[in-house]
């Protein structure tokens, strides 16, 4: 299937290849060549689909699987503090491993290092809304790179100051539980920073790194799948539907497969 | 248009109205010529059928170029190959070709001038074709616009390039004859027998060839690779043949590109999408019947591979995940839109190029005019490493009843490197 966003990927490309080619010495002809190279482009760009739908051969969109180790966009010091903060929110227990040894740090790496980091697909012009209503979803000009960076710092700045010193990685358990509920309620007053915006986006990638497919960096060797039960990437299930009360015994696979395929 | 519009409107007086018997006179000179050949009409339309059945424009037509004018690289062991225009350019075509040059080159595999044509050109098929039905293909091919398309005929490398090789290759390979039709068999038979052994050309890509390239005489119909693909075995074999197929099965997918339970893909997609599909149900039915009469090898079906294999074990883990949403858990597909694995003739097959290949790229069936769906498989070569698709593949070749070699990582690995990639993507479109 060819979604509409690689029609119009293709079609920008093929508009802008001549432009771009003719940057630095554009003269008339060029110029009229290049006008009337996109307006062809232009019309072609508009596929009319006939008869059959399109398909290609070795068509496939595939993700470049995250290998852990090491950090892109994190500091190591920001590094350990998310560690420490994802460790507090799904903390290891006798059910399985928690965010932290899941690899979630790894994955909101990897995550704010690319174009999520930088909400690249979003509107990101105000006006913002100081005090918007809940439906009118972001309102903030900061990107989660930023964010991660200001916001780590204003926490790491108010630990230092709150804790004689400490910081945050270095706080008690009960004492990381206790801030982590107070900037989930916005009562901790962050230096320059909504303690609440930082938690809700340590939070969400939390959970999203948790629950994402192993590829993405977290969810190693789908720990979180195992613990809700969740089957993974398998796509049809008439043949469990026609078995009801019965407990489904498969276990959960990754787009790179489980265990059961074979060392890679 | 705007400019000759302008310049014609420029003309004063009589020089318009001359311009306008002008027009007229082109157009009865050009209206003349047409009606001055011979009044063959029906020949002409059997011609053309008969260009469909021996699937002519399969070869003689260029990826995006104009139909039977040739430009076709034909990829043969021994270099490419690129086909002829045939259209009645004088130039660059067969213009200038008479009937007899014609049947020549069908019969003998020789062109006007006496040289050799490569057997890519399957004139050891057509060798049996009825002088009548040439001169009617002559004649259809006659009637189609004239296209100038020059077309390099001499790329295939030293010592191939020497055409008059093909004297030796003639001796030894080539019986040249028009069919005779073989007595104790119905007329249908000897119908389908015409169609098969000659413009059908069938064995060129289901036969299996010998290090010269050609046919084995002694191997007719019992399945070959062509271009990456599996060939299957075309004889009545229960293991790997049409021994399950009834004939209306086969007249169905000849016909309509699928079966309840298989859809056509790969080259043969084109052969039903451009010919079969567009033959008379007779000639369907008569081919049906000859193939059905073939006797296969007859070698014994092999002992599936245990469950309890390393192989199998993995294969079914990624069966289960992978493949079952669509062929079933069951292997039995779903009718008319996923084939059914259980008992496949594809999946049967002594040589799993096809399967290896349809893994890795994924693949289109066939779309007619009776069943226009064209379902497609999606790419898994992306997801699946060579020995989970070596592992998947020895696990459907082995289970429900299947039994067949395994298939081995090396050969995925090598088919791979030929079929995955964007070479491979732009050649197909």
């Amino acid at each position: 299937m060819t979604h509409p966003d690689s029609i119009s990927s293709r079609g920008k490309r093929s508009a802008s290849g001549p432009a771009r080619h003719h940057r630095g010495h554009i003269t008339r002809r060029s110029l009229l060549a290049s006008a009337a190279l996109l307006m062809t482009t232009g019309v072609a760009g508009a596929r009319v689909v006939t008869k059959v739908l399109p398909w290609d051969p070795n068509e496939a969109y595939p993700v470049v699987p995250v290998k852990p180790g090491g950090y892109f966009f994190l500091t190591s010091e920001e590094a350990a503090i998310v560690d420490a903060f994802v460790d507090r929110l799904i903390p290891a227990d006798d059910l399985g491993p928690g965010a932290r040894d899941a690899g979630v740090t790894t994955f909101i790496d990897r995550q704010l290092t690319g174009p999520y980091g930088g909400h690249d697909w979003l509107y990101m012009q105000g006006p913002f809304s100081a005090t918007p209503l809940p439906s009118q979803g972001l309102q903030s000009p900061l990107t989660p790179r930023q964010q991660y960076r200001q916001g780590l710092a204003a926490l790491e700045a108010y630990c230092k100051t709150s804790f004689g010193g400490r910081g945050f990685v270095q706080l008690s358990t009960g004492e990381q539980e206790k801030l982590l509920t107070g900037m989930e309620k916005g009562e901790v007053k962050l230096p320059n920073f909504s303690s609440r915006m930082l938690f809700s986006a340590i939070y969400s990638n939390t959970m999203e790194g948790f629950f994402a497919d192993p590829i993405y960096g977290g969810n190693r060797d789908m720990a979180g799948w195992k613990l809700i039960g969740f089957p993974g990437t398998r796509y049809d299930y008439r043949d469990v539907m026609e078995k009801p009360n019965q407990a489904y015994l498969l276990p959960p696979v990754g787009m790179q497969g489980r265990p059961a395929w074979g060392e890679r | 248009m705007s400019s000759s519009v302008n310049g014609a409107s420029r003309l004063a007086g009589p020089a318009r109205k001359w311009w306008r018997y002008a027009i007229v006179l082109v157009g009865l000179i050009v209206a003349d010529r047409a009606m001055a050949d011979p009044d063959n009409y029906v020949d002409v339309l059997r011609g053309k059928a008969l260009t469909t059945a021996g699937d002519c424009l399969a070869c003689h037509t260029a990826p995006g170029g104009k139909p039977f004018a040739g430009g076709l690289s034909l990829a043969t062991p021994f270099g490419a190959i690129v086909t002829p225009n045939l259209t009645p350019d004088e130039a660059t075509g067969i213009g200038r070709w008479s009937k007899d040059d014609f049947a020549r080159a069908m019969h003998q595999g020789r062109r006007p001038d006496g040289s050799y044509l490569y057997p890519a050109f399957p004139y050891t098929y057509y060798t049996k074709v009825t002088r009548q039905d040439t001169d009617a293909i002559y004649d259809y091919l006659r009637t189609l616009t004239p296209v100038s398309n020059a077309v390099n005929r001499n790329t295939l490398p030293f010592p191939f390039s020497i055409r008059t090789s093909m004297l030796g290759w003639n001796a030894l390979f080539f019986k040249p004859g028009r069919f005779v039709p073989a007595s104790g068999h119905s007329e249908e038979f000897n119908r389908g027998a015409y169609l098969v052994e000659g413009l059908g050309h069938c064995g060129a890509c289901h036969t299996p060839m010998n290090m010269f390239g050609a046919n084995k005489s002694d191997q007719f119909l019992q399945g070959s690779r062509i271009d990456n693909w599996t060939a299957p075995n075309l004889t009545n074999d229960q293991q790997a043949g049409l021994g399950k197929w009834s004939v209306e099965e086969i007249v169905q997918y000849l016909k309509t590109g699928q079966t309840r339970t298989s859809i056509a893909s790969g080259p043969m997609k084109d052969v039903v999408e451009d010919s079969t599909s567009k033959m008379p149900d007779a000639d369907l039915k008569a081919i049906a019947v000859y193939l059905k009469e073939q006797g296969g090898s007859g070698a014994s079906a092999p002992t599936p591979i245990a469950g309890s294999d390393p192989r199998m074990q993995v294969g079914e883990a990624v069966f289960v995940d992978v493949c079952s949403a669509c062929h079933t858990r069951n292997g039995n597909g779903i009718e008319h839109i996923f084939p059914r694995l259980a008992g496949n003739a594809i999946v049967r097959q002594d040589d799993p190029a096809t399967l290896v290949r349809v893994v890795l790229t994924g693949v289109r069936g066939a779309g007619t005019d009776a069943a226009p769906t064209s379902p497609a498989m999606p790419s898994f070569g992306y997801r699946l490493d060579d020995s989970q698709v070596a592992a998947v593949l020895t696990y459907i070749r082995n289970s429900w009843g299947n039994a067949a070699s395994a298939v081995d990582a090396d050969m995925v690995k090598a088919l791979r490197s030929k079929v995955a990639g964007p070479a491979e993507r732009s050649a197909s479109q």
